[in-house]
Protein backbone atom coordinates (compact mmCIF):
# COMPACT_ATOMS: atom_id res chain seq x y z
CA UNK A 1 0.00 0.00 0.00
CA UNK A 2 2.74 2.35 1.19
CA UNK A 3 5.08 0.85 -1.99
CA UNK A 4 2.34 1.81 -4.30
CA UNK A 5 1.52 5.14 -3.12
CA UNK A 6 4.91 6.19 -3.50
CA UNK A 7 5.47 4.52 -6.60
CA UNK A 8 2.50 7.43 -7.48
CA UNK A 9 4.41 9.92 -6.20
CA UNK A 10 7.10 9.59 -7.46
CA UNK A 11 5.26 9.39 -11.25
CA UNK A 12 3.82 12.64 -10.54
CA UNK A 13 6.49 15.30 -11.98
CA UNK A 14 6.32 12.81 -15.37
CA UNK A 15 2.34 13.34 -15.22
CA UNK A 16 3.17 16.87 -14.65
CA UNK A 17 5.90 17.05 -17.46
CA UNK A 18 2.89 15.59 -19.74
CA UNK A 19 0.51 17.83 -19.29
CA UNK A 20 2.62 21.33 -19.12
CA UNK A 21 4.89 20.67 -22.41
CA UNK A 22 2.08 21.15 -24.56
CA UNK A 23 1.89 24.63 -23.57
CA UNK A 24 5.88 25.14 -22.98
CA UNK A 25 7.66 27.56 -24.82
CA UNK A 26 10.94 26.02 -25.25
CA UNK A 27 9.75 22.18 -25.16
CA UNK A 28 12.98 20.25 -25.67
CA UNK A 29 14.44 22.66 -23.06
CA UNK A 30 11.53 22.35 -20.65
CA UNK A 31 11.61 18.04 -20.91
CA UNK A 32 15.92 18.60 -20.16
CA UNK A 33 14.83 20.90 -17.04
CA UNK A 34 11.77 18.22 -16.29
CA UNK A 35 13.88 14.89 -15.94
CA UNK A 36 16.86 16.23 -15.29
CA UNK A 37 15.84 17.96 -12.16
CA UNK A 38 13.25 15.11 -10.90
CA UNK A 39 15.98 12.84 -11.43
CA UNK A 40 18.63 14.85 -9.60
CA UNK A 41 16.11 15.54 -6.53
CA UNK A 42 14.89 11.58 -6.20
CA UNK A 43 18.48 10.82 -6.42
CA UNK A 44 18.72 13.43 -3.56
CA UNK A 45 16.24 11.94 -1.67
CA UNK A 46 17.31 8.21 -2.32
CA UNK A 47 20.79 9.13 -0.23
CA UNK A 48 19.18 10.56 1.92
CA UNK A 49 17.67 7.92 3.52
CA UNK A 50 20.96 6.22 4.98
CA UNK A 51 21.83 9.17 7.07
CA UNK A 52 17.68 9.41 7.68
CA UNK A 53 18.00 5.79 9.09
CA UNK A 54 18.50 6.97 13.05
CA UNK A 55 15.26 8.65 13.15
CA UNK A 56 12.77 6.82 10.63
CA UNK A 57 14.23 3.24 8.66
CA UNK A 58 12.56 3.86 4.85
CA UNK A 59 15.99 1.56 3.34
CA UNK A 60 13.62 -0.17 2.05
CA UNK A 61 11.97 2.18 0.09
CA UNK A 62 15.74 3.20 -1.69
CA UNK A 63 15.79 0.68 -4.59
CA UNK A 64 12.67 2.17 -6.05
CA UNK A 65 13.62 6.00 -5.48
CA UNK A 66 17.37 5.01 -7.46
CA UNK A 67 15.12 3.25 -10.07
CA UNK A 68 13.02 6.17 -10.05
CA UNK A 69 15.89 8.48 -10.58
CA UNK A 70 17.36 6.62 -12.81
CA UNK A 71 14.27 6.49 -15.43
CA UNK A 72 14.28 10.36 -15.47
CA UNK A 73 17.66 10.01 -16.20
CA UNK A 74 16.69 7.87 -18.80
CA UNK A 75 14.03 10.51 -19.97
CA UNK A 76 16.48 12.68 -20.34
CA UNK A 77 19.23 10.87 -22.53
CA UNK A 78 16.31 9.94 -24.74
CA UNK A 79 15.42 13.74 -25.17
CA UNK A 80 18.88 14.54 -25.90
CA UNK A 81 19.08 11.48 -28.46
CA UNK A 82 15.37 11.73 -30.01
CA UNK A 83 14.44 15.19 -29.49
CA UNK A 84 18.17 17.42 -29.37
CA UNK A 85 20.41 15.55 -31.56
CA UNK A 86 17.37 13.89 -34.17
CA UNK A 87 19.42 10.68 -33.92
CA UNK A 88 22.32 11.53 -34.95
CA UNK A 89 24.74 9.49 -33.75
CA UNK A 90 28.25 11.34 -34.70
CA UNK A 91 26.34 14.77 -33.38
CA UNK A 92 25.95 12.44 -29.87
CA UNK A 93 29.62 10.68 -29.89
CA UNK A 94 31.10 14.59 -31.24
CA UNK A 95 28.83 16.33 -28.25
CA UNK A 96 30.10 13.84 -25.67
CA UNK A 97 34.05 13.60 -27.01
CA UNK A 98 34.04 17.88 -26.92
CA UNK A 99 31.96 19.41 -24.65
CA UNK A 100 32.94 18.67 -20.33
CA UNK A 101 29.11 19.69 -19.80
CA UNK A 102 28.08 16.58 -21.71
CA UNK A 103 30.62 13.78 -20.85
CA UNK A 104 29.94 14.57 -17.40
CA UNK A 105 26.25 13.71 -17.85
CA UNK A 106 26.68 10.79 -19.77
CA UNK A 107 29.43 9.63 -17.23
CA UNK A 108 26.53 9.90 -14.90
CA UNK A 109 24.31 8.59 -16.89
CA UNK A 110 26.24 5.20 -17.63
CA UNK A 111 26.90 5.15 -13.40
CA UNK A 112 22.84 5.08 -13.39
CA UNK A 113 22.46 2.57 -16.24
CA UNK A 114 24.80 -0.27 -14.24
CA UNK A 115 23.55 0.54 -10.93
CA UNK A 116 19.91 -0.29 -12.29
CA UNK A 117 20.88 -3.65 -13.86
CA UNK A 118 22.59 -4.39 -11.42
CA UNK A 119 19.68 -3.84 -8.64
CA UNK A 120 18.48 -6.98 -8.94
CA UNK A 121 18.43 -9.00 -5.74
CA UNK A 122 21.17 -11.55 -7.52
CA UNK A 123 23.24 -8.68 -8.95
CA UNK A 124 22.80 -6.39 -6.07
CA UNK A 125 24.43 -9.25 -3.74
CA UNK A 126 27.38 -9.25 -6.16
CA UNK A 127 27.87 -5.74 -7.38
CA UNK A 128 26.86 -3.94 -4.35
CA UNK A 129 30.14 -2.55 -3.12
CA UNK A 130 29.86 -0.41 -6.93
CA UNK A 131 26.84 0.98 -6.08
CA UNK A 132 29.05 3.53 -3.70
CA UNK A 133 29.68 4.75 -7.11
CA UNK A 134 26.51 6.63 -6.58
CA UNK A 135 28.00 9.29 -4.98
CA UNK A 136 30.07 10.00 -7.99
CA UNK A 137 27.12 10.40 -9.94
CA UNK A 138 26.01 12.34 -7.55
CA UNK A 139 28.40 15.11 -7.19
CA UNK A 140 29.17 14.30 -11.49
CA UNK A 141 25.16 15.80 -11.79
CA UNK A 142 25.76 18.92 -8.89
CA UNK A 143 28.21 19.99 -11.47
CA UNK A 144 26.50 18.92 -14.79
CA UNK A 145 23.04 21.05 -13.63
CA UNK A 146 25.46 23.80 -12.48
CA UNK A 147 27.38 24.00 -15.64
CA UNK A 148 23.66 23.96 -17.42
CA UNK A 149 22.92 27.60 -15.82
CA UNK A 150 24.38 30.98 -17.51
CA UNK A 151 24.72 32.08 -13.65
CA UNK A 152 24.58 30.44 -10.33
CA UNK A 153 21.35 30.82 -8.63
CA UNK A 154 19.25 29.28 -5.44
CA UNK A 155 18.59 26.17 -6.45
CA UNK A 156 22.38 25.44 -7.31
CA UNK A 157 23.88 26.77 -4.29
CA UNK A 158 20.90 24.41 -2.30
CA UNK A 159 22.24 21.65 -4.32
CA UNK A 160 25.81 22.03 -3.71
CA UNK A 161 24.98 22.21 -0.07
CA UNK A 162 22.95 18.72 -0.28
CA UNK A 163 26.01 16.88 -1.43
CA UNK A 164 28.03 18.50 0.82
CA UNK A 165 25.97 17.12 3.71
CA UNK A 166 25.80 13.87 1.82
CA UNK A 167 29.15 13.01 1.62
CA UNK A 168 30.32 14.82 4.65
CA UNK A 169 28.04 12.10 6.55
CA UNK A 170 30.00 9.20 4.58
CA UNK A 171 33.17 10.84 5.15
CA UNK A 172 32.31 10.37 9.05
CA UNK A 173 31.03 6.99 9.06
CA UNK A 174 33.95 5.75 7.17
CA UNK A 175 36.19 7.76 10.05
CA UNK A 176 34.39 6.04 12.81
CA UNK A 177 34.77 2.89 10.98
CA UNK A 178 38.21 3.34 10.57
CA UNK A 179 38.91 4.49 14.41
CA UNK A 180 37.05 1.30 15.28
CA UNK A 181 39.96 -0.85 13.18
CA UNK A 182 42.69 0.67 14.63
CA UNK A 183 41.49 -0.20 18.21
CA UNK B 1 16.88 68.62 -30.81
CA UNK B 2 14.62 70.40 -28.32
CA UNK B 3 14.16 69.44 -24.46
CA UNK B 4 10.98 69.95 -23.31
CA UNK B 5 11.10 71.47 -19.89
CA UNK B 6 7.83 70.52 -17.75
CA UNK B 7 6.03 73.79 -16.23
CA UNK B 8 5.20 73.29 -12.41
CA UNK B 9 2.18 72.88 -12.59
CA UNK B 10 2.70 69.57 -14.38
CA UNK B 11 1.35 66.53 -13.16
CA UNK B 12 3.59 63.60 -14.14
CA UNK B 13 1.20 60.97 -15.12
CA UNK B 14 1.72 58.28 -13.05
CA UNK B 15 0.37 60.42 -10.78
CA UNK B 16 -3.27 60.69 -11.61
CA UNK B 17 -5.20 57.82 -11.26
CA UNK B 18 -6.31 57.27 -14.89
CA UNK B 19 -9.04 55.48 -16.14
CA UNK B 20 -6.85 52.40 -16.68
CA UNK B 21 -5.47 52.71 -12.89
CA UNK B 22 -8.95 52.75 -11.48
CA UNK B 23 -10.33 49.87 -13.86
CA UNK B 24 -7.23 47.82 -12.67
CA UNK B 25 -7.95 48.49 -9.07
CA UNK B 26 -11.61 47.06 -9.32
CA UNK B 27 -10.25 43.94 -11.15
CA UNK B 28 -7.54 43.67 -8.42
CA UNK B 29 -10.41 43.46 -5.82
CA UNK B 30 -12.61 41.21 -8.10
CA UNK B 31 -9.24 39.03 -8.00
CA UNK B 32 -9.71 39.02 -4.51
CA UNK B 33 -12.38 36.63 -4.75
CA UNK B 34 -10.09 34.58 -7.01
CA UNK B 35 -7.51 34.23 -4.08
CA UNK B 36 -9.90 31.55 -2.79
CA UNK B 37 -8.65 29.34 -6.13
CA UNK B 38 -5.10 29.96 -6.47
CA UNK B 39 -2.49 32.66 -6.27
CA UNK B 40 -0.62 31.67 -9.04
CA UNK B 41 -3.75 32.27 -11.65
CA UNK B 42 -4.05 35.76 -10.23
CA UNK B 43 -0.29 36.96 -10.50
CA UNK B 44 -1.05 35.86 -14.54
CA UNK B 45 -4.31 38.42 -14.26
CA UNK B 46 -2.77 41.05 -12.81
CA UNK B 47 -0.13 40.99 -15.40
CA UNK B 48 -2.63 40.94 -18.02
CA UNK B 49 -4.36 43.90 -16.89
CA UNK B 50 -1.03 45.76 -16.54
CA UNK B 51 -0.62 45.02 -20.38
CA UNK B 52 -3.89 46.92 -21.03
CA UNK B 53 -2.07 49.97 -20.91
CA UNK B 54 0.25 49.19 -23.86
CA UNK B 55 -0.98 51.45 -26.71
CA UNK B 56 -0.72 51.03 -30.27
CA UNK B 57 2.07 52.99 -32.34
CA UNK B 58 1.65 54.34 -36.03
CA UNK B 59 4.67 52.57 -38.33
CA UNK B 60 5.02 51.81 -41.56
CA UNK B 61 5.09 48.44 -42.89
CA UNK B 62 8.66 47.09 -44.58
CA UNK B 63 9.34 44.29 -46.50
CA UNK B 64 12.20 43.16 -43.74
CA UNK B 65 11.25 39.53 -43.08
CA UNK B 66 8.70 38.90 -45.65
CA UNK B 67 8.03 35.19 -45.38
CA UNK B 68 9.31 34.08 -42.85
CA UNK B 69 6.63 32.41 -40.23
CA UNK B 70 6.18 35.11 -36.85
CA UNK B 71 5.99 33.73 -33.03
CA UNK B 72 2.79 34.34 -31.40
CA UNK B 73 3.15 37.53 -29.33
CA UNK B 74 2.30 34.97 -26.61
CA UNK B 75 5.50 33.18 -26.73
CA UNK B 76 7.56 36.45 -27.57
CA UNK B 77 6.34 38.36 -24.12
CA UNK B 78 6.44 35.03 -21.63
CA UNK B 79 10.15 33.61 -22.19
CA UNK B 80 12.45 36.34 -21.66
CA UNK B 81 15.73 36.59 -20.32
CA UNK B 82 15.64 40.07 -17.98
CA UNK B 83 18.17 39.66 -15.34
CA UNK B 84 16.99 42.51 -13.54
CA UNK B 85 14.11 40.77 -12.33
CA UNK B 86 15.01 37.09 -12.27
CA UNK B 87 16.95 34.37 -14.03
CA UNK B 88 13.82 32.43 -15.07
CA UNK B 89 12.63 33.00 -18.34
CA UNK B 90 8.93 32.97 -17.14
CA UNK B 91 9.15 35.75 -14.53
CA UNK B 92 10.08 38.53 -16.03
CA UNK B 93 6.16 38.15 -17.38
CA UNK B 94 4.55 38.49 -14.36
CA UNK B 95 7.19 40.90 -12.38
CA UNK B 96 7.96 43.89 -14.74
CA UNK B 97 4.81 45.89 -13.98
CA UNK B 98 7.44 47.51 -11.46
CA UNK B 99 9.09 48.76 -14.30
CA UNK B 100 7.71 52.14 -14.78
CA UNK B 101 8.28 52.91 -18.91
CA UNK B 102 6.52 56.83 -18.73
CA UNK B 103 8.25 59.06 -18.77
CA UNK B 104 11.49 58.13 -19.93
CA UNK B 105 14.66 59.84 -21.67
CA UNK B 106 17.81 58.41 -23.20
CA UNK B 107 20.66 60.31 -22.98
CA UNK B 108 23.07 60.13 -25.93
CA UNK B 109 26.77 61.46 -24.94
CA UNK B 110 30.66 61.32 -25.59
CA UNK B 111 31.90 61.94 -28.53
CA UNK B 112 29.38 63.55 -30.54
CA UNK B 113 29.06 67.39 -31.53
CA UNK B 114 25.36 67.26 -30.30
CA UNK B 115 24.86 65.83 -27.25
CA UNK B 116 21.50 65.27 -26.31
CA UNK B 117 18.23 63.90 -24.57
CA UNK B 118 15.57 62.24 -26.01
CA UNK B 119 12.30 61.79 -24.53
CA UNK B 120 10.20 58.72 -25.66
CA UNK B 121 7.66 61.30 -27.09
CA UNK B 122 10.09 62.91 -29.51
CA UNK B 123 11.03 59.06 -30.39
CA UNK B 124 7.40 58.59 -31.12
CA UNK B 125 7.07 62.11 -33.09
CA UNK B 126 10.04 63.07 -35.07
CA UNK B 127 11.07 59.91 -36.39
CA UNK B 128 9.11 57.87 -38.95
CA UNK B 129 8.11 54.45 -36.81
CA UNK B 130 8.81 51.24 -39.19
CA UNK B 131 8.36 47.46 -38.76
CA UNK B 132 10.61 44.92 -39.55
CA UNK B 133 10.47 41.14 -38.95
CA UNK B 134 13.40 39.78 -37.73
CA UNK B 135 15.25 36.49 -36.61
CA UNK B 136 15.97 36.92 -32.85
CA UNK B 137 18.31 33.88 -32.10
CA UNK B 138 19.36 33.67 -28.31
CA UNK B 139 22.69 32.12 -27.30
CA UNK B 140 21.56 29.96 -25.16
CA UNK B 141 19.98 27.83 -28.57
CA UNK B 142 16.56 29.34 -28.94
CA UNK B 143 15.10 31.70 -31.36
CA UNK B 144 11.95 33.56 -32.65
CA UNK B 145 10.61 35.83 -35.20
CA UNK B 146 9.64 39.11 -33.87
CA UNK B 147 7.58 41.83 -35.66
CA UNK B 148 9.51 44.70 -34.22
CA UNK B 149 8.63 48.64 -34.46
CA UNK B 150 11.05 51.27 -33.99
CA UNK B 151 13.91 53.36 -35.52
CA UNK B 152 17.33 52.81 -37.62
CA UNK B 153 19.96 53.41 -35.05
CA UNK B 154 21.82 55.26 -37.73
CA UNK B 155 19.05 58.32 -37.90
CA UNK B 156 19.16 58.81 -34.00
CA UNK B 157 23.26 58.76 -34.55
CA UNK B 158 22.97 60.95 -36.94
CA UNK B 159 21.69 63.88 -35.56
CA UNK B 160 23.63 63.97 -32.59
CA UNK B 161 26.77 63.95 -35.31
CA UNK B 162 29.42 61.54 -34.10
CA UNK B 163 33.37 62.97 -34.16
CA UNK B 164 35.78 61.06 -35.90
CA UNK B 165 36.86 59.83 -32.68
CA UNK B 166 33.82 58.09 -32.08
CA UNK B 167 34.89 54.64 -32.89
CA UNK B 168 32.31 52.84 -30.82
CA UNK B 169 29.22 52.93 -28.98
CA UNK B 170 27.74 51.97 -25.64
CA UNK B 171 24.65 51.05 -24.02
CA UNK B 172 23.57 51.36 -20.76
CA UNK B 173 20.39 49.83 -19.29
CA UNK B 174 18.49 51.79 -16.39
CA UNK B 175 20.04 51.30 -12.63
CA UNK B 176 16.83 51.48 -10.57
CA UNK B 177 16.42 49.30 -7.72
CA UNK B 178 12.82 50.74 -7.13
CA UNK B 179 12.14 49.30 -10.42
CA UNK B 180 14.33 46.46 -10.41
CA UNK B 181 13.90 43.94 -8.14
CA UNK B 182 17.16 42.44 -8.27
CA UNK B 183 19.32 45.71 -8.20
CA UNK B 184 18.04 46.40 -4.36
CA UNK B 185 21.16 47.46 -2.48
CA UNK B 186 21.93 45.11 0.37
CA UNK B 187 21.06 42.02 -1.92
CA UNK B 188 24.24 39.51 -1.59
CA UNK B 189 24.36 37.83 -4.97
CA UNK B 190 22.65 39.83 -7.63
CA UNK B 191 22.27 37.54 -10.58
CA UNK B 192 24.67 39.65 -12.70
CA UNK B 193 26.72 42.61 -12.38
CA UNK B 194 24.53 46.12 -12.79
CA UNK B 195 24.13 48.47 -14.70
CA UNK B 196 23.73 46.16 -17.71
CA UNK B 197 26.22 47.49 -20.37
CA UNK B 198 26.07 46.14 -24.22
CA UNK B 199 28.51 47.76 -27.09
CA UNK B 200 28.68 47.93 -31.15
CA UNK B 201 31.60 49.42 -33.32
CA UNK B 202 30.64 52.33 -34.87
CA UNK B 203 30.41 50.42 -38.75
CA UNK B 204 27.92 48.20 -36.91
CA UNK B 205 26.22 50.52 -35.09
CA UNK B 206 25.43 52.28 -38.51
CA UNK B 207 24.42 49.05 -40.04
CA UNK B 208 20.50 49.65 -42.19
CA UNK B 209 19.61 46.64 -39.96
CA UNK B 210 20.43 48.04 -36.57
CA UNK B 211 17.86 48.65 -34.60
CA UNK B 212 16.04 51.05 -31.89
CA UNK B 213 12.64 49.46 -30.92
CA UNK B 214 9.89 50.94 -28.80
CA UNK B 215 7.21 48.37 -29.84
CA UNK B 216 6.41 44.90 -31.10
CA UNK B 217 3.29 43.35 -32.52
CA UNK B 218 1.47 46.97 -33.62
CA UNK B 219 2.17 48.12 -29.76
CA UNK B 220 4.62 49.54 -27.91
CA UNK B 221 6.89 47.05 -25.76
CA UNK B 222 5.90 45.61 -22.99
CA UNK B 223 7.88 45.67 -19.88
CA UNK B 224 9.57 42.05 -19.83
CA UNK B 225 10.84 42.65 -23.72
CA UNK B 226 12.80 46.10 -22.58
CA UNK B 227 10.26 48.48 -22.56
CA UNK B 228 10.48 51.48 -23.82
CA UNK B 229 13.58 51.46 -25.75
CA UNK B 230 15.30 48.67 -26.51
CA UNK B 231 18.52 47.76 -29.40
CA UNK B 232 17.56 44.93 -31.68
CA UNK B 233 20.71 43.67 -33.36
CA UNK B 234 19.52 40.54 -35.78
CA UNK B 235 22.73 39.06 -36.82
CA UNK B 236 23.93 39.16 -32.93
CA UNK B 237 22.55 36.87 -30.19
CA UNK B 238 20.29 38.08 -28.09
CA UNK B 239 22.16 39.28 -25.09
CA UNK B 240 23.48 41.95 -27.53
CA UNK B 241 20.44 43.53 -27.76
CA UNK B 242 20.35 45.76 -24.98
CA UNK B 243 16.72 46.57 -22.92
CA UNK B 244 15.59 49.46 -21.00
CA UNK B 245 18.13 51.96 -22.71
CA UNK B 246 18.51 55.16 -20.25
CA UNK B 247 21.74 56.40 -22.24
CA UNK B 248 24.04 55.66 -25.93
CA UNK B 249 27.53 56.67 -25.68
CA UNK B 250 30.22 57.00 -28.71
CA UNK B 251 33.44 56.25 -27.61
CA UNK B 252 37.06 55.80 -28.62
CA UNK B 253 37.45 52.35 -26.77
CA UNK B 254 35.55 48.86 -27.12
CA UNK B 255 33.64 48.96 -24.20
CA UNK B 256 33.51 46.26 -21.61
CA UNK B 257 30.28 44.18 -22.22
CA UNK B 258 28.20 42.51 -19.60
CA UNK B 259 28.63 39.00 -20.42
CA UNK B 260 32.20 39.49 -21.36
CA UNK B 261 32.50 41.03 -18.30
CA UNK B 262 31.17 38.06 -16.48
CA UNK B 263 32.68 35.11 -18.47
CA UNK B 264 35.44 35.99 -21.65
CA UNK B 265 35.68 32.50 -22.22
CA UNK B 266 32.75 32.25 -23.06
CA UNK B 267 30.49 35.47 -24.54
CA UNK B 268 32.79 38.11 -26.61
CA UNK B 269 31.95 41.57 -27.60
CA UNK B 270 31.02 40.32 -31.16
CA UNK B 271 28.72 37.57 -30.40
CA UNK B 272 27.78 37.12 -33.77
CA UNK B 273 25.29 34.19 -34.57
CA UNK B 274 27.73 31.50 -36.21
CA UNK B 275 27.04 27.88 -36.47
CA UNK B 276 30.31 26.86 -37.03
CA UNK B 277 31.44 28.34 -33.61
CA UNK B 278 30.02 26.44 -30.56
CA UNK B 279 29.72 27.76 -27.06
CA UNK B 280 32.31 25.75 -24.92
CA UNK B 281 28.74 24.18 -23.08
CA UNK B 282 26.81 23.45 -26.10
CA UNK B 283 26.71 23.54 -30.05
CA UNK B 284 25.24 26.62 -31.93
CA UNK B 285 24.75 24.73 -35.41
CA UNK B 286 20.64 24.92 -34.42
CA UNK B 287 18.05 26.17 -33.10
CA UNK B 288 15.27 25.75 -31.18
CA UNK B 289 12.10 27.79 -32.77
CA UNK B 290 9.61 28.62 -29.56
CA UNK B 291 6.58 26.52 -30.03
CA UNK B 292 8.87 23.81 -31.96
CA UNK B 293 9.56 20.04 -30.28
CA UNK B 294 11.90 20.30 -33.75
CA UNK B 295 15.48 21.75 -34.60
CA UNK B 296 16.50 23.88 -37.37
CA UNK B 297 19.83 24.72 -39.19
CA UNK B 298 21.29 28.09 -37.83
CA UNK B 299 22.42 30.79 -40.55
CA UNK B 300 25.50 32.73 -40.52
CA UNK B 301 25.05 35.60 -39.16
CA UNK B 302 21.35 34.39 -38.50
CA UNK B 303 20.59 34.59 -41.89
CA UNK B 304 21.53 38.50 -42.60
CA UNK B 305 25.15 37.43 -43.93
CA UNK B 306 24.62 39.65 -47.26
CA UNK B 307 23.76 42.52 -45.38
CA UNK B 308 26.58 42.44 -42.66
CA UNK B 309 29.26 39.90 -43.36
CA UNK B 310 31.23 42.27 -44.98
CA UNK B 311 32.00 44.03 -41.55
CA UNK B 312 33.89 40.31 -41.02
CA UNK B 313 36.06 39.89 -43.97
CA UNK B 314 39.01 39.69 -42.25
CA UNK B 315 38.52 39.02 -38.91
CA UNK B 316 39.44 35.30 -37.37
CA UNK B 317 35.18 34.02 -36.35
CA UNK B 318 36.82 31.74 -33.54
CA UNK B 319 38.93 34.14 -32.17
CA UNK B 320 36.72 37.33 -32.08
CA UNK B 321 33.75 35.45 -30.71
C1 LIG C 1 23.06 11.03 -20.58
C2 LIG C 1 23.87 12.04 -20.55
C3 LIG C 1 23.34 13.43 -20.38
C4 LIG C 1 23.20 14.35 -21.35
C5 LIG C 1 23.57 14.21 -22.82
C6 LIG C 1 22.65 15.53 -20.75
C7 LIG C 1 22.39 16.69 -21.44
C8 LIG C 1 21.83 17.82 -20.88
C9 LIG C 1 21.47 18.99 -21.59
C10 LIG C 1 21.67 19.21 -23.09
C11 LIG C 1 20.93 19.86 -20.71
C12 LIG C 1 20.28 21.22 -21.00
C13 LIG C 1 21.21 22.29 -21.30
C14 LIG C 1 20.44 23.54 -21.64
O1 LIG C 1 20.10 24.28 -20.74
O2 LIG C 1 20.18 23.77 -22.82
C15 LIG C 1 20.99 19.24 -19.42
C16 LIG C 1 20.58 19.84 -18.26
C17 LIG C 1 20.46 19.17 -17.06
N1 LIG C 1 20.77 17.85 -16.83
FE1 LIG C 1 21.59 16.57 -18.13
N2 LIG C 1 22.43 15.30 -19.42
C18 LIG C 1 22.84 14.00 -19.16
C19 LIG C 1 22.78 13.35 -17.95
C20 LIG C 1 22.14 13.84 -16.84
C21 LIG C 1 21.88 13.10 -15.64
C22 LIG C 1 22.27 11.65 -15.40
C23 LIG C 1 21.22 13.95 -14.80
C24 LIG C 1 20.64 13.73 -13.42
C25 LIG C 1 20.73 12.64 -12.73
C26 LIG C 1 21.10 15.22 -15.45
C27 LIG C 1 20.54 16.34 -14.90
C28 LIG C 1 20.42 17.56 -15.52
C29 LIG C 1 19.93 18.73 -14.89
C30 LIG C 1 19.43 18.84 -13.45
C31 LIG C 1 19.96 19.75 -15.84
C32 LIG C 1 19.58 21.22 -15.64
C33 LIG C 1 18.26 21.48 -16.23
C34 LIG C 1 18.00 22.96 -16.37
O3 LIG C 1 18.30 23.73 -15.47
O4 LIG C 1 17.46 23.32 -17.41
N3 LIG C 1 21.67 15.12 -16.70
N4 LIG C 1 21.52 17.99 -19.55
Amino acid sequence: MKRSLLFFVLLLPLLYLLISVQSANDPIKYIFTCTGISSLIILILSLSLTPLKKIINLIKYRRMMGLFSFFYALLHFLNFYILDAQFDVTFVLKETLDKPFIYLGMIAFSILLFMAITSTRKLFAKFNKWHKLVYIVLILVVIHEAMAQKVLGNLEFMFIFMTIVLLGYRAFLFRVKWLKKKK
Amino acid sequence: MTIIKKPDWYISENEVTDEALFNKRRNFLKLGAAALVSSSVIAEKLAAVENVKRESLKFQKTTFGKGLELNSYDQASTYNNFYEFSTSKSDPAKMAHTLKPNPWDVEILGEVENPMVISLEDIYNSYPLEERIYRFRCVEGWSMVVPWIGVTLSHILQKAKPTSKAKYVKFTTLVDPKQFPDQKAGKLFPNIPYPYVEGLRMDEAMNELTFMSVGMYGKMLPNQNGAPIRLVVPWKYGFKSIKSIVSIELVEEEPLNTWKMINDLEYGFYANVNPNVDHPRWSQAKERKLGSFFKTETLMFNGYEKEVGHMYKDMDLRRYI
